[in-house]
């Protein structure tokens, strides 16, 4: 499931990351803009997806990959992935990782790069 | 009924366990019926006339009267690389905030007439969970979904106004599978003019359905119109068919539909096996050879 979570209105990354991923063959859900962490967990344990992709252009990553991965613990969903992307500092990786993680990607990489990593740690 | 955290987490796995099983699994599944009292209905109609929009609202507008719905929506898969896009989430986003709906979003996969993969077994699990109203929206590929028709109880067939004058309605095809032929967007220009358009060509084939006037709706979402006649329409729809309709006829015809689906893929996966000599025998072998294979 690629998610849409906060405020920031630009999801051309979104988009263009679900498509790359249907292109390689994975069932993607999009949630659409401006969804809350907890709708995003209660979404991706309704429909038992593998991972959920945050795609977050405002700065609020860390909050929110705090949020989603706590909301998805409530709802059952603790097996769940969580990747996210975005316009994220290479200094806020620990703590993305801490905060539940598995990959970060940013818009200096490669898609067939960020599938890759994805089909890598999912499979891992 | 409701289903706490731990049951749709459940309900969720439970769903993907038969959305992803094998022929070999399906045919080991448990067939002890429940007692059940949900409304099949199926949505269907061409892309982009309103569908996922009209099971939200819809949704949303049985919740609010206390009951309990199931929704399974399926979106194509690409024919090349099996991937799919399932976007109907963003039409009904509002709705699954509804503690009284569960959703779930399914790819085409294999499936070649608007269904999914194991749609019987996906309805058969959401009905014996106890949904009063099991919607099951189609991918809409237009004339070609009559495995709907088979497999639900009501079909409600959505149009839009202004796609196509009283020639088209005349077409054989879609129209034909419809219970309840439902126009949305209905305060756009045409809508008045279309109704009676399909109301006059449905007339015409009331003797052939065993005599079921089809009713067409207007409806609008944004303008919150119809969908209390709706459902209505599905219960008298409903109480018609109890009437009317040969209950055993009905469940050898969705028994031969999920034989001929489990079949189907069977012989896809035989053909599969045979496709790197299929252009050079003839075809009288290769069918033999498929034949024996099955």
């Amino acid at each position: 499931m690629i998610a849409k979570p906060g405020l920031d209105g630009h999801d051309v990354g979104a988009k263009i990351i679900a498509l790359a991923l249907r292109d390689a063959g994975a069932e993607v859900i999009y949630t659409g803009l401006r969804k809350s962490p907890e709708y995003i967990a209660r979404i991706a344990v309704e429909e038992d997806v593998d991972a959920v992709g945050l795609s977050v252009l405002s700065g609020g990553h860390l909050d929110l990959v705090t949020d989603t991965a706590g909301h998805l613990a409530d709802y059952g969903g603790d097996d769940i992935a969580i990747f996210v992307g975005g316009t994220i500092p290479a200094a806020d990786n620990d703590a993305l990782e801490k905060a539940g993680a598995k990959g970060i990607y940013n818009a200096s990489q490669r898609i067939d790069d960020v599938l890759a990593s994805i089909g890598r740690l999912l499979t891992a | 009924m409701l289903l706490d955290t731990k049951q749709r987490r459940e309900l969720a796995r439970e769903l993907s366990r038969i959305a992803n099983a094998s022929v070999d699994e399906i045919l080991g599944i448990d067939e002890t019926a429940v007692e059940v009292r949900a409304r099949r209905i199926g949505i269907t109609g061409p892309p982009g006339v309103g569908k996922s929009t009209l099971v939200g609202a819809f949704a949303k507008s049985l919740a609010a009267a206390g009951r309990a719905v199931g929704v399974l929506a399926v979106d194509p898969a690409s024919p090349y690389t099996r991937g799919a896009v399932l976007g109907d989430r963003i039409r009904v986003a509002e709705a699954t905030d509804d503690a009284h709906i569960f959703m779930r979003s399914l790819s085409s996969r294999d499936a070649n007439d608007g269904m999914c993969n194991n749609a019987a077994d996906l309805l058969r699990v959401l009905e014996q969970r106890g949904f009063d109203d099991v919607l099951l929206e189609t991918v809409g590929v237009g004339q070609a979904e009559h495995a709907v028709k088979t497999l639900v109880d009501t079909v409600v067939l959505l149009l839009q106004p202004e796609t196509g004058d009283a020639v088209q309605a005349l077409k054989a095809g879609i129209l034909e599978i419809a219970d309840i032929v439902v126009i949305s967007k209905c305060d756009l220009d045409g809508a008045q003019r279309m109704r009676e358009n399909i109301a006059a060509t449905m007339h015409f084939g009331a003797n052939r359905n065993g005599g079921w006037e089809v009713p067409v709706l207007l409806v609008s979402v944004e303008s919150d119109i119809g969908l209390e006649a709706l459902s209505e329409h599905i219960d008298l729809h409903g109480a018609w068919r109890d009437a009317n309709a040969d209950r055993r006829a009905v469940e050898a015809e969705r028994a031969g539909y999920r034989l001929r689906d489990l079949l189907t893929r069977r012989i896809d996966t035989v053909l599969g096996e045979a496709a790197g000599s299929i252009a050079e025998r003839d075809v009288a072998a290769v069918y033999r050879w498929v034949v024996d294979r099955l």
